[in-house]
């Protein structure tokens, strides 16, 4: 081998190495944008379908109407989205002062020690699947709530949404941690040199500067409320409703808050599920309802996750 | 401190009030917060403790059987962890591992049975693993005498173990090609070509004789997995012992073992997955244990687990005490779902779960590692590329928070609408999920990834090394074992799904065991939601609380290595 041709050979060494560089750089790329696709992907195809379902069904009597009865082709969300509400609500007063409260206790008041090991504790909620959640809603949350003396149906309202509120804690509790851990020292031992107590640097100080980031977690376990589906689909039952009203004192209705969490309902989530099991025996309108549904589920919990992630991060920014 | 008297008055005694007052009120707050923290956990863990008793039908037991058991188990337990506890910290975590370790084995044995038993069986496994190994000697022999010709190696790389599987086989196309949007026949397509090369199988079932199927799987599963713990244990001793010495004992433990195994009934390649499981890690373990010279003592704690528990069995039965007629029994976990609750099992539901996730994470797994690699080493940060790359991570954490439903729906229009496969099969199942938990498999990657410190980067650079070569050899090692991790939890997760499963179409309830990746799947979760719709009352008390209990500790024996895994290797 003379030298020139070893000299030749590394050129072409180094220009295949480059070219190989390259070529990976492009294979990891495209894995990346990957994840672009599937946005645009499920966009698209729930776009599609949905489209379909409005030409058949008109828009204004999807958003306005009152019943919801898919095998007499009635196409009606509200009491859906009544069902919806009603669950992010109720977990959210489960979930925001649990998982606040939580938040503080383990930033501010918490050893080290303690902190490892309640900190996994509470994420264990999270990995619990929730089908199990679901079951232990139907079977054993609503009895107890019946020993407890409220006259609560076998699906009802409030087992579901207080389990949808138990799942969700460590969504409020981990994303406020971080806001609170982040709150530099700085304030924390100008207070403490004022004279304030633990408990005063907590909820004045620290609770205050960590406001952004502790809201930003309660959007983003509120949009995990909405999209919640099995803990619902089995505990709560499949009949969609309005809240039920009863006539008051001058004949103005209202709504009776306890008869309505304690018998059944739907979600949005769990009609989906009814629609994909009952598709085939239906017409296509129905297999056509569930990418509606998913259409208007996916844009409020994307514009949520959007929002909550703004939020945190420009929150993040204020004190690097 | 808003309450705080700013006149002077009765300074002596009214400072120590309200210092006593807001005293009171932390210590309160402190409380209540410390109950918030533990709130959830407590209500949830004391509503599985009531699932358990009904999976196990506890309540049917004598009480003299729980107090047999008490003595013989309960008590020397115990009493063996308090002794650790307090006196040998080294033997205490000996314990817990020399319990841990065969435990997890076993549980992996009985995953590779089903493998096995249900998808492939010894003769065809071998054959993969012949043609895996061809393709292997042909891509390194290309490697050592063509080192220049990259893009040919690339084509090697990719072709080879495609030929090696399926070689060139017969083709023929005969139809009608349309366009895609009206659907008029342009012209059809029919052609047929013979089949040039054979596969690597083929070749291999020409052979008049292939040697019974233990014997294969003693060669493919125990040699391979005892050499590839013996380096472990050879890396760990600093020298070249313990390869050869694993191998050649492993191996004839095993095939006594398998020759034993018929005589009591059981399946000698049964026998083989399952000692071959229990005993490489355990031994290797244990050469770890001597090596150290301590916590010795922690290794009686799994004989007396056993020991315990076999005595208790003994005496409970001679003196005529009831057992626990346990819904959750062998009988369970290995017959089908059935309408009569004493029947019903979830045999089907496990193997398919099992393979759904070996899709996931064949799908998954390297795509996410690839996005991840991509977004922390390569990624500009600035340029139009660098705007880019942030609209990327805002996308991958939005996806993250997608609710699963909607995942569901993507796989039913994308592969089953789209695609045009079947509904419900394992490969669609597998992939909807893959999609679902990519953001998270992404986001735990670059956190892995992230930990790595930049001064190693920036020694292999220094050396001359290329991008692609530091991240091969510096990077990734690594960050493998935080990957790992990351993606072992994200599996917990993908395994729990359900409602995806739901929206493509899993039936909930296969009495057949689905026998390949294009087959109707069924999934554990799955079931658990159909039982709720049956009308006897033992399906919601008895039959629904053992597939939750069996799902649970599924996914505590993963969630469980995982954060071992952590663990091991944020100390080292």
């Amino acid at each position: 081998m003379s030298n020139e041709s070893t000299d030749l050979q590394l050129a072409g060494g180094e220009q295949s190495r480059k070219a190989r560089e390259r070529l990976y750089r492009y294979i990891f790329l495209s894995c990346a944008a990957l994840t672009v696709f599937i946005t645009t992907g499920i966009f698209v195809t729930l776009t599609v379908d949905a489209v379909k379902f409005f030409s058949t069904v008109p828009p204004v009597d999807f958003l306005t109407g009152t019943t919801w009865r898919v095998s007499r082709g009635e196409f009606g969300v509200l009491p859906l989205v009544f069902g919806t509400l009603a669950v992010t609500v109720i977990s959210a007063l489960v979930a925001i002062p649990t998982g606040v409260l939580a938040a503080a206790y383990l930033s501010e008041y918490a050893s080290a020690r303690t902190r490892a090991i309640l900190k996994p504790g509470l994420e264990i909620l999270a990995g619990i699947p929730t089908v199990v959640y679901g079951y232990l809603a139907l079977v054993y949350f609503t009895p107890f709530l019946r020993t407890l003396g409220i006259n609560a149906g076998t699906f009802n309202i409030l087992s579901a949404s207080i389990l949808v509120g138990i799942l969700i804690i460590p969504m409020v509790s981990s994303l406020s941690e971080d806001a609170m851990s982040s709150v530099p020292d700085s304030l924390r031992e100008a207070s403490y040199g004022l004279g304030a107590t633990k408990f005063d640097v907590t909820i004045g100080v620290v609770i205050p500067a960590a406001a952004s980031g502790i809201f930003a977690s309660f959007i983003l376990a509120l949009s995990r409320a909405i999209g919640e589906t099995m803990v619902v689909a089995m505990a709560m039952g499949l009949r969609p409703r309005m809240p039920s009203t009863a006539t008051g004192p001058f004949g103005i209705p209202y709504i009776q808050p306890m008869e309505t969490v304690t018998t059944s309902g739907q979600t949005m989530t769990s009609a989906m599920i009814q629609a994909v099991e009952a598709d085939a025996a239906v017409s296509p309108v129905v297999g056509q309802s569930l990418f509606a549904l998913g259409l208007t589920l996916f844009v409020m919990t994307f514009a949520m996750n959007f929002l909550s992630n703004r939020i945190a991060n420009r929150y993040r920014e204020e004190y690097q | 401190m808003a309450s705080e008297p700013t006149d002077g008055g009765t300074a002596s005694d009214r400072p120590t009030l309200t210092m006593s007052i807001s005293q009171l009120r932390g210590r309160i707050f402190e409380l209540i917060s410390a109950g918030a923290t533990i709130f959830g956990i407590t209500v949830v863990m004391g509503m599985l403790v009531y699932v358990a008793r009904d999976a196990l039908r506890l309540g049917a037991a004598d009480p003299g059987w729980y107090l047999v058991f008490f003595w013989t188990l309960v008590v020397p337990s115990l009493g063996m962890a308090g002794y650790f506890a307090v006196r040998d910290r080294a033997a205490g975590s000996v314990a817990y591992a020399a319990t841990g370790i065969p435990v997890i084995g076993i549980l992996v044995a009985g995953g590779l049975v089903i493998v096995f038993t249900e998808l492939i069986d010894p003769q065809e496994w071998l054959a993969l693993v012949f043609a895996l190994v061809v393709a292997g000697a042909i891509i390194s022999a290309h490697q050592r005498y063509r080192p220049q010709a990259t893009f040919e190696r690339l084509l090697v790389l990719f072709l080879t173990p495609i030929l090696t599987l399926y070689g060139i086989p017969a083709l023929s196309v005969d139809r009608a090609i349309t366009t895609p949007l009206t659907g008029t026949e342009l012209f059809t397509l029919s052609f047929s070509t013979p089949a040039l090369l054979p596969s690597v199988r083929e070749l291999l079932f020409v052979l008049p004789i292939l040697p019974a199927g233990w014997i294969l799987l003693l060669g493919t599963v125990t040699a391979p997995l005892a050499y590839g713990f013996g380096r472990l244990i050879a890396a760990r001793r600093d020298d070249e012992r313990g390869r050869l010495e694993l191998v050649a004992v492993a191996v004839t433990v095993v095939a006594i073992a398998a020759n034993i195994g018929p005589l009591v009934g059981l399946s000698a390649e049964g026998t083989i997955l399952v000692t071959t499981a229990l005993l490489v890690p355990t031994l290797t373990y244990l050469e770890g244990v001597v090596r150290r010279r301590e916590g010795f003592a922690g290794l009686a704690f799994p004989v007396v687990l056993v020991g315990g528990t076999f005595v208790g069995a003994v005496l409970a039965t001679s003196l005529g005490f009831a057992s626990p007629d346990p819904w959750l029994d062998w009988s369970f976990l290995t017959s089908a779902p059935s309408r009569t609750p004493e029947d019903a099992g979830m045999y089907p539901p496990l193997v398919g779960s099992i393979l759904i996730v070996i899709v996931i994470a064949m799908s998954a797994f390297p795509v996410g590692v690839g996005a991840a690699i991509y977004l922390e080493e390569y990624a500009p940060d600035s340029g139009r590329l660098g705007r880019f790359v942030d609209f990327l991570e805002v996308n991958i954490g939005n996806l993250a928070g997608v609710p699963s439903i909607v995942y569901g729906l993507l796989g039913l229009a994308l592969f089953v609408n789209g695609v045009g496969l079947r509904d419900g099969i394992v490969i669609v199942a597998g992939l909807t999920i893959g999609l679902l938990i990519l953001p998270i498999v992404i986001i735990s990657s670059q956190e892995a990834i992230k930990a790595v410190p930049d001064s190693r980067r920036e020694a292999s650079y220094g050396m001359g090394a290329t991008r692609w070569q530091t991240i091969r050899h510096v990077v990734l090692p690594e960050a493998f074992p935080g990957i790992l991790t990351g993606t072992i939890l994200a599996m917990g997760r993908a395994i729990g799904e359900t409602a995806p499963l739901l929206m493509i179409g899993v039936a909930d309830s296969v009495r057949s065991v689905p026998d390949g990746f294009f087959d109707i799947a069924a999934a554990m979760p799955a079931q658990i939601f159909s039982w709720k719709s049956e009308l006897a009352p033992e399906f919601r008390t008895g039959v629904m609380a053992a597939g939750v209990i069996t799902l649970l500790v599924v996914l505590l024996v993963m969630n469980g290595t995982a954060i071992v895994l952590r663990n091991k290797y944020q100390r080292e």
